[in-house]
């Protein structure tokens, strides 16, 4: 630490005579070399994106292929957006078609903010709830049952289709609003899926210091009082996170609404898209812009929560 | 009145794990009194069970076995709010979310307190503690010594029987320190309430309390208003926990030479012999040829000799401390290492030979097995 190594030393024992860098010039390479990474990697995110835009203007049903389409059509968005136009079915006769969806596509849409938002809610006061009681509260087979959380997480909830299938069926027969291809069954499945936000907000929690609860329960807060008073709202960042999470999750979850939700009006986006692609032939154009279209609600679900997101909202109650 | 004494009688405090089986036993039967109106400060070193004492009077931690009343009434299963107390933290622990004046009228608020009454109380204690400038801010927005004042004032619109303190200064910067230490004080001569204040810190313990109870291991060592602590620790604990620098303790044995008592200290050779004198005489008669520790203050090792019977001891400095007005000198007699504060604008230097008068009179003797003071 106390010699410095002066470029003349070393070059004076390398005995090589090449050119030494300033440090701004250094400085210089390096913020180079990073941007250089940084536009690759925003070229990588960007490319697909922007091939699913083009698809949607595209005029036809192909694969995606050049970014900018040399032909632009809405025919896609029409259809998506249940708007009728003219097709022409036959180039040789000139012969046309209105064409419409039986099912309008903006219907699925609405389905899946629907879905998507009710259980996103419930899903932050479920573990909301479950993680105060894991995080602050002790019980016999605390640990056991956070432990089995966390394993239960680690398989994909396709793997219980099945049981999914015959639980809805078997409430199906009891309670008719919340069978299969119902969306508050869909919804009820969804609300199982809390292990994992369980632990994010469970850790949140941990972060806090229990004296700011002890303070309030000494100022006369009763627990519940405690924990709508102090906890949520010095939690609100991770509540907003666990809902974006949630959200942008079961606004793509395709299993399980497939096999949930048989008729067409009860579809989601992701259900309904993926019904374009048939084996035969592939409807890329319509599944790009419906597609598209489901990236609008995550888009405003984020900005609306993004200020909730920010650090810094618990420093200042407490010291370290 | 007695509507502020608090009361702990056998008290004990066991931790335990999820399942419920034992842990830890942290407080392992205390008694101690606390009267009304009185500052009553918790102190030993990290780990001993303050805070767990403390939060048990709070209620905020369960009691194991035992009891706690407070102005006549047991409170082992009352909840916080209902005990009279208020509690000011070490992390300050304001809610964050709130301005300054919500976290001071939180209390109040859900106490369900007319909004007159309300913004009456916390304008005034706002303003008595400097705060009124700042009430529209959240806590991120003041410094630390603000922060605490705000928990500060938090607890005092609650208008508390008992005011429980768990190390509320540790987090300030020394200067801070010394303000709020004083600050505290006089808001205890103001509103004249109980204060159990705990910390770790010797120095707040016997500037601040009317009474300091010193615990080490979850039992108490020894309860006492801070000079008696200091003249007469009733154990080696006290004796080397508090005062600083520290007493100077001795490991040795008391015998016989030339018809007096003399102690020695335990070595091989060049031991550091000191021939008894004065008073002392007497309790080490009952341990002649056993082993004692003679403990003694850096102050009772002096240049001059003052009133009262003296033993001069032939010494060289080690290593001195100028302090200006005094100095702490680090010295060696034999195989003796002595801390001196010697008075006056002298300073030594290493190897320096000094010939220091120890005072008989302020000599400590105390029981190897026990620990007890012999007296
Ligand atoms: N929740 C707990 N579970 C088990 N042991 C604890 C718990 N809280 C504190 N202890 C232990 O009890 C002892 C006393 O703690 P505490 O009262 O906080 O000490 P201090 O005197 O430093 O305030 C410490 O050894 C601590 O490790
Ligand atoms: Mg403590």
């Amino acid at each position: 630490m106390t010699t410095v190594q002066t470029p003349r030393k070393e070059e004076s024992q390398t005995g090589t005579v090449r050119k030494r860098l300033t440090p701004t010039q250094k400085i210089a390479i390096r913020k180079v070399l990073a941007h250089a990474f940084l536009i690759g990697f925003i070229i990588l995110v960007l490319v697909p994106f922007i091939m699913v835009i083009s698809a949607s203007f595209r005029k036809g049903n192909f694969a995606p292929s050049e970014l900018i389409p040399d032909k632009i059509s809405l025919e896609h968005w029409k259809f998506v957006l249940g708007i009728p136009y003219q097709e022409v079915v036959n180039p040789a006769t000139g012969e046309t078609r209105i064409v419409k969806a039986a099912t309008p596509p903006l219907l699925w849409f609405w389905n899946s903010i629907k879905v998507s938002f009710i259980a996103s809610a419930g899903i932050i006061f479920l573990s909301g709830s479950a993680a105060y009681g894991f995080a602050r509260l002790y019980f016999k087979f605390r640990s056991a049952t956070l432990g089995t959380l966390l394993i239960l997480q680690m398989f994909p909830m396709v793997l219980a289709l099945v049981a999914f299938y015959v639980i809805l069926d078997f409430t199906g027969q009891y309670i008719p609003w919340l069978g299969l291809n119902t969306q508050p069954g869909l919804i009820m499945i969804y609300l199982g899926g809390i292990s994992s936000y369980i632990w994010m907000i469970k850790g949140y929690f941990e972060t806090i210091p229990p004296s700011m609860e002890e303070s309030a329960r000494i100022d006369g807060a009763t627990q519940f009082q405690t924990f709508i008073r102090i906890l949520l709202p010095i939690s609100a960042p991770i509540f907003a996170v666990v809902f974006i999470l949630a959200f942008i999750g079961y606004m793509s979850e395709y299993p399980v609404a497939s096999v949930v939700l048989q008729s067409s009006d009860n579809w989601t986006l992701a259900v309904g898209a993926n019904s374009f692609l048939y084996e035969q032939e592939k409807l890329w154009g319509r599944f790009s812009a419906l597609a598209v279209l489901s990236g609008v609600p995550i888009t405003v679900i984020f900005l609306l929560c993004q200020r909730f997101i920010v650090g810094g909202l618990v420093s200042g109650g407490v010291k370290e | 009145m007695s509507e502020g004494a608090v009361e702990i009688k056998d008290l004990v405090k066991t931790y335990v794990d999820d399942r419920g089986r034992p842990t830890f036993t942290a407080v392992k039967n205390i008694n101690l009194h606390i009267d009304n109106g009185e500052f009553m400060v918790l102190v030993g070193p990290s780990g001993c069970g303050k805070s767990t004492t403390l939060r048990m009077i709070a209620g905020l931690e369960k009691i194991t076995a035992g009891s706690i009343s407070i102005g006549g009434r047991v409170v082992n299963d009352m909840e916080p709010k209902d005990r009279g107390i208020a509690m000011v933290f070490q992390n300050y622990a304001l809610y964050p979310h709130m301005t300054i004046y919500n976290n001071m009228a939180f209390g109040l608020q859900l106490a369900k307190k007319k909004k007159d009454f309300i913004s009456d109380t916390v304008g005034r204690t706002a303003k008595a503690l400097g705060l009124n400038q700042m009430l529209e801010r959240k806590p991120q927005a003041l410094s630390g010594g603000q922060r605490q004042r705000v928990a500060l004032g938090r607890a005092i619109v609650r208008s508390p029987i008992v005011f429980l303190f768990d190390e509320p200064l540790s987090n300030l910067d020394a200067k801070m320190r010394v303000q709020m230490r004083s600050e505290i004080s006089r808001l205890h001569g103001q509103l004249g309430s109980t204060m159990i204040y705990v910390t770790h810190d010797q120095v707040e313990a016997m500037t601040m309390g009317d009474r300091i109870c010193v615990m080490r291991d979850g039992l108490i060592m020894q309860v006492a208003d801070p000079l008696t602590l200091y003249r007469q620790p009733a154990n080696l604990f006290v004796a080397g926990f508090i005062g600083s620098p520290p007493m100077n303790l001795l490991r040795g044995k008391i015998y016989r030479k030339d018809g007096g008592l003399a102690f020695t200290e335990n070595s091989e050779k060049n031991a550091l012999t000191v021939p008894l004198a004065g008073p002392i005489q007497d309790l080490a008669n009952r341990y002649v040829d056993k082993e004692v520790v003679f403990g003694v203050r850096p102050e009772h090792l002096s240049e001059e000799v003052k009133n009262g019977s003296h033993v001069t001891l032939k010494s060289t400095v080690d290593i001195a401390e100028p302090m200006g007005s005094e100095s702490l000198v680090y010295l060696k007699a034999g195989t003796g290492n002595l801390i001196a504060r010697i008075a006056g604008e002298h300073l030594f230097h290493m190897g320096q030979e000094v010939a220091v008068q120890l005072n008989m009179d302020k000599i400590h003797l105390f029981d190897v097995e026990t620990e007890e003071v012999v007296h």
